[in-house]
């Protein structure tokens, strides 16, 4: 069962890596010809305060859903815990917005 | 062994799905005029080789896009024995691999190293940080109903009510969401006209084949993920499951992309205030919402 679903994965990544390579070894059409500079020199990131606060989200996220599975047979005290942890960061999210963190750049 | 059948399958049923959102996709935007973004014609009979390219990361994109949708449709069920495989942790397994089309987009991008391209990397990383966590908690609500992370289970869970009557913020939630996932007007910025379609445009040959591939793919599968979250998947009346599966996948899909063309172009900075100033606050309060009916008793078996 569980070889049965890993297997099913690495199948698909197989086959398709492997029928990109065979598509870069058959096809080759004319060439576009593309005449522009580089790019790499002339950026920055100018949302790392976002970046950090999108870390703090995403895994209160993933702590979501296993008590999202559960939620129903443990009942009101699951609630409670999980009125407490959104209490928290809905508290963070306030701070992040009055502080201007959700301004772009 | 029985993967050896079952692998053609989900390719197939990729490949067919991805068909028809292009068709469906194209016949709207001629009714409407609007900016294709991810839909726009892409050039199958010229190669393209950036002249600043990197030699991996570049022709890596659209292989790695691809792979996430491949990936993606395994889990998605057209009926109750009709599925790549009913893994346990199904919608975990979906939001992680849908995620690798943006990684590819990113790394393509980036790859190209073209000004157009390597802004449309930045685009789409900036999308992901404002669609993650909202769509994220509109699943939640979902999962705390059905109990289970399998998409099986979630269908079967929805036999008496679709959870669209019982979360309806849940699936306006998933609709503003899955436009952001699946990079559809109003929320094409990384597939725009003024970086000429991004990474469409540094590309050709096989890996503009790739691109379309992905880029149709991933429309379908946000489409039919949203009819086994909140439309009851493959059950209804008379007709048979994948039919009705199919129904509500393109029904839903054209709902979306109407709704789409009715709001103008966001730009990904404003994308990004929505989320974070609207959608996520709403979406905490639906994951509330859903715990206090689930404690009243509705909607668990």
């Amino acid at each position: 069962m569980i070889v049965n679903s890993y297997a099913i994965v690495g199948l698909i990544c197989l086959v398709i890596v492997g029928l990109a390579l065979l598509a870069a070894a058959l096809w080759h059409p004319g060439l576009r010809p593309l005449q522009v500079p580089a790019a790499w020199n002339n950026y920055r990131f100018g949302y790392a305060v976002y970046a950090l606060i999108f870390l703090a989200f995403d895994m209160e996220m993933i702590f979501m859903y296993p008590w999202a599975v559960v939620f129903a047979s443990i009942g009101f005290e699951a609630f409670a815990d999980m009125f407490v942890f959104i209490a928290i960061l809905s508290a963070g999210i306030a701070y992040a917005w009055g502080m201007g963190g959700l301004e772009w750049e | 062994m029985g993967v050896v059948l079952q692998m053609p399958v989900v390719l197939a049923a990729l490949l067919g799905g991805a068909l028809l959102t292009l068709l469906l996709e194209r016949t709207l935007l001629q009714r409407t005029q609007t900016e294709p973004g991810p839909a726009a014609a892409v050039d199958y009979r010229h190669a393209v080789d950036p002249p600043n390219a990197d030699r991996w990361l570049y022709p890596a994109g659209p292989v790695l896009a691809l792979l996430g949708v491949a990936l993606a449709t395994v889990v998605i069920p057209f009926g109750p024995n009709l599925i790549g495989e009913d893994l346990g942790i199904g919608v975990f397994y979906f939001i992680v691999v849908v995620d690798f089309v943006v990684l590819g987009i990113a790394l393509g991008g980036w790859g190209a190293n073209t000004p157009d391209a390597v802004e449309a990397c930045y685009r789409i990383v900036a999308q992901l940080v404002a669609y993650v966590i909202p769509l994220g908690l509109a699943l939640v609500g979902a999962i705390m109903m059905a109990e289970s992370l399998s998409t099986v289970a979630i269908v079967e869970a929805q036999t008496g009510l679709w959870y669209i009557v019982l979360q309806p913020i849940g699936f306006v939630l998933y609709l503003i969401t899955g436009l952001m996932q699946a990079y559809r007007a109003p929320f094409l910025e990384p597939f725009a006209a003024s970086i000429q379609q991004g990474v469409l445009h540094t590309s050709g040959g096989w890996q503009a084949m790739a691109w379309r591939m992905a880029l149709s793919g991933v429309l379908f599968v946000v489409a039919a993920m949203g009819a086994v979250l909140f439309l009851g998947g493959w059950q209804g009346p008379l007709l048979p499951g994948p039919v009705w599966m199919l129904l509500k996948t393109y029904g839903l899909m054209a709902l979306m992309l109407w709704l789409g063309t009715r709001v103008r172009l966001r730009s990904t900075a404003q994308m990004l205030a929505l989320s974070w100033k609207v959608l996520i606050p709403v979406g905490l309060v639906n994951v509330l919402i859903v715990g206090m009916l689930i404690l009243l008793g509705v909607g668990t078996a």
